[in-house]
């Protein structure tokens, strides 16, 4: 039996420093180790995307029969945090958390005390909730309500919730849950849209249809083809589809939105110029330890 | 082959065909698509639909590409669909996102009495006899091409037919002053 641990670090943790942890450290699904630790420390803060996508880790090796430790021992702050965004809840229950695991009832408590806090929605596959983006969008309206364009802002979110909450049902292809969240920062003056599956990833299900229907486009680098799929707008389903995804670019690119995608083993962080999203922007990472699924994360900037 | 003084329009409130006040994703759009086509199916006679948003808070890109726009697809050539309503600039963007994958011209007419073509602009060559048809009731190729310069009249007729059938407009027969037939060309309005 073999322990793993990876430490987060005791500063901010967004999507980036979450990939440099887990670059750092050892790779979580390390088929050697039966046991896997995640260390969070004093000053360690999680921030939307880095907790969903943390939190789809933790299932996903849990579901992948590891015994998962989750350790907040110095860090109760981030606890309270995670555990007024619901974290606890959707975690799987066989995660085991120190010092203790919240209780329900606690988290009850705080919801809706923050305007700016939203809680992580579970993206129940057998079962579609409705009322999934609006109640996401919501927040913006409590935060963002002296803005000139919060009207905007908020179709502009609803419609990227809609169209990757959509995605999740219809391609994920995973038995698991996938998660989305929204969080207003006001001290960073940005917006954080989260959504994040445990399927097969974005481009596995996708290239082999492109085989047939693009072969051009099949042979692109994933860098390449994923900056396709949000600026031409790609799908399995053919010449018809893939305009959701293009879509949801589109309307972050009108707020210089930053777009981050988590694939099983790569990243690419795309910014968004006067000509949208284009390669020459973007940052791709490839080789990182395996996460399933497709972790998307638009970062709107509230100046 | 009767001239028509009024083309026969229907109103339609896409709001009563849907389960919410939110129209969110491809499914939810197929089920709506559905009702619609059977409430088109309920009119025969009835050429253009003017589509009312009213009491629609939002619709997503797959909403929107699954309802009208495939509606207006659909049927392009024989019936027309066009927003009566269309001011919310979210619901503007994402009709036009799913128009324009489609290659489906959409009109939305502002209160003005002004038209706005979404989804697909007209290419530089067809795009005259569209202004000049838009601003009419019905256009003939013999009226184009007498107020136009440079275009015969078979080159007025050709441009009308490419307008019918990437779906700008629409037409019905009527008796020429000739004697013979010809096409009368209108817009969804």
């Amino acid at each position: 039996m073999q322990q793993l641990t990876i430490r987060l670090p005791p500063r901010w943790v967004n999507g980036s420093a979450l990939e440099q942890t887990l670059r750092a450290g050892p790779a979580p699904f390390d088929g050697s180790a039966s046991d896997v630790h995640f260390h969070v420390p004093s000053r360690c803060n999680l921030m939307t995307e880095a907790a969903v996508r943390l939190l789809s880790l933790l299932n996903q090796l849990d579901h992948a029969t590891r015994r998962v430790i989750i350790d907040f021992e110095d860090n109760e702050d981030v606890l309270g945090y995670l555990n007024r965004i619901g974290f606890f809840e959707v975690l799987s229950p066989n995660v085991s958390v120190l010092p203790k695991r919240p209780t329900a009832a606690k988290v009850r408590r705080y919801r809706g005390r923050n305007p700016n806090l939203v809680e992580i929605q579970r993206i129940d596959r057998n079962h579609r909730d409705g009322d999934l983006p609006k109640r996401l969008t919501e927040a913006i309206g409590r935060a963002c309500e002296n803005r000139p364009d919060v009207h905007e802002l908020e179709g502009a979110a609803w419609t990227i919730l809609a169209e990757l909450i959509d995605n999740v049902f219809a391609h994920s292809e995973t038995q698991l849950d996938g998660f989305a969240a929204l969080q207003v920062y006001p001290n960073g003056n940005c917006l954080k849209v989260a959504v994040s599956d445990s399927g097969l990833g974005l481009l596995k299900t996708l290239r082999p249809a492109l085989q047939n229907q693009a072969p051009k486009l099949a042979a692109l680098r994933d860098i390449e083809l994923l900056v396709e799929v949000f600026k031409q707008g790609l799908s399995r389903h053919g010449a018809d589809r893939g305009c959701g995804l293009k879509g949801c670019a589109d309307k972050a690119i009108k707020f210089g939105a930053e777009l981050d995608v988590r694939l099983p083993q790569e990243r690419v962080l795309l910014v968004s110029g006067t000509a949208g999203y284009t390669p020459n922007r973007a940052f791709c990472y490839s080789g990182l330890p395996l996460i399933w699924g497709t972790h998307l994360c638009f970062t709107f900037k509230l100046d | 082959m009767t001239p028509m003084n009024q083309i026969p329009a229907v109103d339609l409130r896409l709001r009563e065909f849907m389960d919410a006040d939110e129209g969110w994703g491809r499914e939810a759009g197929r089920l709506t698509f559905q009702r619609l086509m059977s409430f088109v199916e309920q009119h025969p006679g009835a050429l253009v639909f003017r589509v009312s948003l009213g009491g629609v808070r939002r619709v997503d890109i797959s909403f929107a590409s699954e309802t009208i726009v495939q509606l207006a697809r659909r049927y392009r050539g024989e019936k027309g669909f066009c927003f009566i309503d269309l001011i919310d600039i979210d619901q503007r963007e994402n009709f036009e996102a799913a128009a324009q994958r489609a290659k489906q011209p959409l009109l939305i007419w502002n209160r003005q009495g002004k038209p706005q073509v979404l989804g697909v602009e007209p290419s530089q060559g067809i795009a005259d006899a569209l202004k000049f048809a838009l601003i009419k009731p019905k256009a003939r190729a013999a009226e184009y091409a007498k107020s136009a310069r440079n275009v015969s009249l078979t080159n007025a007729s050709t441009k009308f037919k490419q307008l019918w059938e990437q779906g700008f407009l629409l037409r019905c027969e009527a008796a020429s002053p000739s004697g013979g037939v010809e096409y009368v060309y209108f817009s969804a309005k």
